[in-house]
């Protein structure tokens, strides 16, 4: 597995990025070699009674002068580079029109593909080699977005909404997470990025269009009673359904993702259920509420969810 | 252990044999000395306290995917680790040392206002025990230390905690305040005859720009809180989006506060480190008038930085602009004083005392924390690296590498003064050598786990590449300072009933305090010597260097 | 020669009680565009003019108590005093009123986010008028008493330096709160 990391980057975004930091590390490395450089000669050099005790005011103003002016120029170059960098990162929006619209929620991620018709939850499915525009808001409490081999991070903050630019070089799964402390399912709310090359996308944004697969055995008949009829409809949504909650994570082709609640556990028949019979023991804190579900009841929900 | 004679006239008064005071003494105290030893009592106190905060949330990481805590725990845990080793700890250690030390150093037999002196520590301890009762009543407090609203808000935030943590940080900001206005009309008013401001020792120059920084930043923390509280009890709107506030509004107010008080936690140990080195150095400081000045600069533009916490908001680019000049522009005058005490060893004879060992120890990781902020100063690198385990990194380098390491050279260093007695040296070696491979062990790795994508203020992470292997060894690390701290209370008890006598000067230091007993008499001085230059001690034992006109 | 120690720590003090009051006018200023509408409505510029007339009339007179204070006039700055003290009470009667007015319409810190920053940045002005009152109640107890040559040389100065800050707050308040927020 790569290691998910801003300097293992995947899109030219992270690369500027990581170009800027190995400037800026080259050059903290080379005055942190001359601090401790210094240090080390002067320890072994004057240490004990090899100096002598010095008894004039002690100053050089020319050499301060020089280790003032010096940082200031490296400090200038830094912030030249900076700009630079800043601009090909994350130019503005513009008018387009945003290719992805996001709604961060305790503690999921609402996903909308406006020109699409798609809507989906936490894992983001990208075509490779476009430029993306990302629009991003908050329903509640401050979140960060933060994919790192794939591009900065920034914050969605309620009521003042954000744009982003993606572009994937390589396609591959992307793993990222919220990065501002928002309540106790922070550490769980994790966001999967999966880029594809454009024609596997299209038919991944096609199969996502079409609503909800119809149910064909009993189970999940069953199921698609109990979920429409109990307070499931209430938070979330499913098309092709009468449930259009928005509070809790659209279920639309639910088996098509690799994670369940926004990545705190794989998809699998066996999680799904765990999940449906007690949420806290795979999301702490999570909102989804122990809704005292049968065994029979969870099965045949899973049946249906899972399509 | 030091050798060096002391270089006063006359015999060397032991105080340590001094009949043990009563309770009550102490809390009716208004001698800045004994409040300052209260300030360090508390302060330590809460530094074990936050310390062991700090073990739990390392247990509960060491491993990925770990359940011994559960998400509520920990985010109290992160939350009260971060208020109090800030608000609790390192801020009243620093303010016990200008106490005991400023007046001392100027000359004078005590603060200004000592009952105002002592209404700053009382402040500051029941702020403290208030913000503390907040896990009896409910809950602590578990936004974090800086609680961004509108989590901060309700109904985000339902129990009492964060009502506790704004009221309690509201009565210690009291204290602080008023400590620092003490400090000012103190170090202003009562310096002895010939004590010039250009003469005045580095230590309480840079106390006295600090206090002006407490001064300015706190009453903005005040406002924010005050707003805050306003919203969670009468319903204000102020950072709720819902009835058109905006929790931006928080962000500015709270890092307006919140960038100059990182200042207000490294001026004076900056301070202590310019008293150490010349002194162990048996050298002048070098560069006193660029020292001075590059603290008054350091004061002003720590005011003019406090954006570079919020890059990620997206604000746009020319805020953006004019912050990341500022953030850059900070490091400069703060290198200087690096560059500084490098000269001021240089060509200087160094001895390898407890208290040097912490200096030379400050300068090195202070300086490795500095260039990761220098890191993040850079905006597109804040925008990968902000909120991420890099930047737990580099503010413990600061923080913890710098700020702390500092208070214990200032504590071994000064020990004896307060106490009459020395710290063991043999100890203090093995404190020092294990603070440093459980420090850097720590928060090193930390580093890379930021640049392994683990974000921080989660109570568990995935087993993603590195991460377990990173967490696991910054538990081991933390293990280990708690060790090296445990030697430290142990140095300090063994000190307290059977260490050695100090005598009045035991390091032959230049200033002030080394020219009375230890620990001083209750009106400080005797007799104050003449203060002739900015080394009254040495200028007292080489009269031949004052009559050639070379000024200390 | 340094200054008196108790007119530099309230000088001190007025320099962060004015980061206090810069932070609560820099929100009000934020949300101006939204609550401009109310206080064009909900507020009486004139009749808050005239009380603040009062308020800005009493650092006048503290002006005289303390030239009277340094000339030792001490019965004549007892009743410049005096004269303060019933300028700052009706300037703060004046506030009392303007408030009943407008709760009785049920504007409180909850209803929008004008009362939230009306109240906020006025109340605390109010908190600290009628502190510095009760400063002023002190010093005319302590001068009446025997306490003349302190309240003279070291009280007055200090708590001088307070009223006038107090005024000169209130001098922003008002323009950007009445005349700006109600008459723009």
């Amino acid at each position: 597995m790569p290691v998910n990391s801003p300097f293992n980057t995947a899109s030219p975004q992270a690369a500027e990025i990581a170009s800027l930091y190995w400037f800026v590390l080259g050059i903290c490395i080379f005055l942190l070699v001359v601090v401790v450089g210094s240090l080390t000669f002067i320890l072994i050099r004057y240490r004990g009674s090899r100096g002598h005790e010095a008894s004039k005011r002690q100053e050089n103003v020319l050499l301060e002068v020089a280790w003032t002016a010096i940082p200031l120029l490296m400090v200038g170059a830094i912030f030249g580079y900076t700009l630079h960098t800043m601009h090909l990162v994350y130019p503005p929006a513009g008018n387009r029109a945003p290719d992805i619209r996001i709604v961060a929620h305790q503690w999921f991620w609402e996903v909308h593909y406006p020109q699409l018709d798609v809507s989906t939850a936490n894992e983001i499915h990208v075509p490779v080699g476009q430029d993306l525009l990302f629009m991003l808001n908050s329903a509640d409490v401050i979140h960060d977005f933060w994919v790192p081999r794939l591009d900065r991070k920034i914050d969605v903050t309620p009521a003042y909404p954000v744009h982003l630019w993606m572009h994937v070089t390589k396609p591959g799964v992307y793993l990222g997470t919220c990065a501002e402390y928002c309540g106790a399912g922070h550490a769980y709310m994790r966001i999967r990025v999966v880029a594809q090359a454009p024609d596997e996308f299209a038919a991944w944004a096609a199969e996502q269009a079409k609503p909800h697969a119809t149910p064909t055995t009993q189970d999940a008949i069953d199921g698609e009673k109990i979920f429409t009829s109990r307070t499931c409809a209430n938070c979330h949504a499913v098309k092709g359904t009468s449930a259009d909650g928005d509070v809790g994570p659209d279920l639309t082709h639910l088996g098509s993702r690799s994670t369940i609640a926004s990545g705190a556990a794989d998809n699998t028949p066996e999680k799904l259920s765990q999940w449906l019979k007690k949420p806290d023991s795979i999301k702490p804190g999570s909102h989804m509420p122990n809704l005292q579900l049968s065994d029979a009841e969870v099965r045949k929900l899973v049946a249906y969810l899972e399509g | 252990m030091a050798t060096i004679p002391s270089a006063t006239e006359g015999p060397v008064t032991d105080r340590s044999a001094a009949p043990p005071q009563g309770l009550f003494s102490w809390v009716s105290s208004t001698d800045h000395k004994k409040i300052a030893i209260m300030y360090f009592v508390a302060g330590f106190a809460f530094f074990l306290l936050g310390g062991l905060e700090a073990l739990v949330m390392r247990t509960q990481l060491a491993r990925p995917n770990e359940h011994l805590l559960t998400p509520e725990a920990y985010n109290q845990l992160f939350t009260m680790h971060g208020t109090t080793m800030i608000f609790l700890v390192l801020v009243p250690v620093l303010i016990g040392f200008s106490t005991y030390f400023a007046p001392l150093m100027i000359g004078a037999k005590d603060m200004i206002f000592p009952r105002l002196n002592a209404f700053s520590f009382w402040a500051f301890l029941f702020g403290g025990l208030l913000l503390y009762f907040s896990f009896l009543a409910g809950g602590g407090p578990d936004a974090g230390w800086f609680s961004y609203a509108p989590l901060s808000e309700k109904p985000y935030s339902f129990t009492r905690g964060l009502d506790y943590w704004a009221l309690g940080l509201l009565t210690i900001g009291v204290g602080t305040v008023s400590a620092g206005i003490n400090l000012i009309v103190t170090i202003f008013n009562l310096r002895v005859e010939g004590m010039t401001i250009r003469r005045l020792p580095l230590f309480v120059w840079m106390v006295l720009v600090n206090s002006f920084v407490i001064v300015l930043a706190l009453p903005a923390l005040n406002a924010a809180l005050v707003m805050l509280l306003l919203d969670r009890l009468l319903q204000a709107s102020f950072f709720t989006p819902a009835t058109g506030g905006t929790p931006i509004l928080w962000e500015h107010t709270f890092w307006i506060f919140g960038h100059p008080e990182v200042y207000i936690m490294i001026l004076p140990a900056f301070g202590i480190i310019s008293e150490v080195v010349p002194v162990f150095s048996r050298k002048p400081i070098f560069g006193y008038g660029f020292l001075a000045a590059s603290t008054v600069a350091i004061g002003f533009l720590s005011f003019s930085v406090w954006v570079h916490h919020m890059f990620a908001v997206g604000l746009g680019f020319p805020v953006y602009y004019a912050f990341a000049a500022g953030s850059m522009l900070i490091a400069v005058p703060t290198g200087v004083k690096i560059f500084n005490w490098i000269a001021t060893m240089w060509g200087g004879t160094i001895i390898f005392s407890t208290a040097m060992l912490f200096a030379v120890g400050f300068i090195v990781e202070f300086t490795m924390g500095g260039l990761s902020g220098i890191i993040f100063a850079a905006v597109p690198l804040d925008w990968q690296m902000t909120d991420s385990y890099f930047v737990v990194a580099h503010f413990h380098y600061v923080l913890f590498g710098g700020t702390a390491l500092a208070l214990f050279s200032g504590a071994y260093y000064w020990f004896p003064k307060i106490t009459g007695r020395l710290l063991d040296e043999r100890l203090g070696k093995w404190h020092f050598w294990l603070t440093i491979i459980g420090f850097n062990l720590t928060f090193f790795v930390q580093h890379f786990a930021g640049m392994a994508g683990m974000a921080r203020r989660v109570y568990t992470y995935p087993a993603l590449p590195w991460l377990p292997t990173l967490n696991m060894l910054s538990t081991i690390g933390s293990y280990i300072i708690g060790i090296s701290v445990l030697l430290f209370i142990w140095n300090v008890f063994r000190t307290l009933r059977r260490g050695e006598p100090a005598g009045d000067n035991p390091w032959d230091g230049w200033s002030l305090e080394w020219a009375t007993s230890s620990p001083p008499a209750e009106h400080n001085f005797e007799r104050v010597p003449p203060v002739r230059g900015r080394r009254p001690l040495y200028d007292l034992a080489h009269p031949e260097a004052v009559a050639a006109g070379e000024e200390g | 020669m340094a200054t008196e120690r108790h007119r530099l720590a309230v000088d001190m003090f007025v320099l962060g009680e004015s980061v206090f009051f810069a932070i609560l006018i820099m929100a009000y200023v934020l949300y101006h565009q939204q609550t401009a509408e109310h206080s064009g409505t909900l507020l009486d510029v004139g009749r808050t003019g005239v009380f603040s007339a009062f308020l800005f009339g009493s650092s006048a007179t503290m002006w005289r108590v303390e030239a009277n204070a340094r000339r030792g006039r001490h019965r004549r700055m007892l009743l410049w005093l005096g004269v303060t003290i019933l300028f700052g009470a009706t300037f703060l009667g004046g506030q009392g009123w303007e408030y009943y007015g407008l709760i009785q319409q049920n504007v409180t810190i909850r209803h929008s986010l004008f009362g939230t920053t009306f109240f906020t940045l006025t109340g605390f002005h109010g908190a600290h008028v009628a502190i510095g009152l009760l400063i002023l109640g002190i010093m005319a107890a302590l001068g009446l008493g025997s306490s003349r040559e302190v309240v003279r040389t070291k009280g007055i100065p200090a708590a001088a330096v307070y009223w006038h800050f107090v005024d000169a707050v209130w001098v922003f308040i008002f323009s950007i709160v009445y005349l700006w927020g109600a008459l723009a």
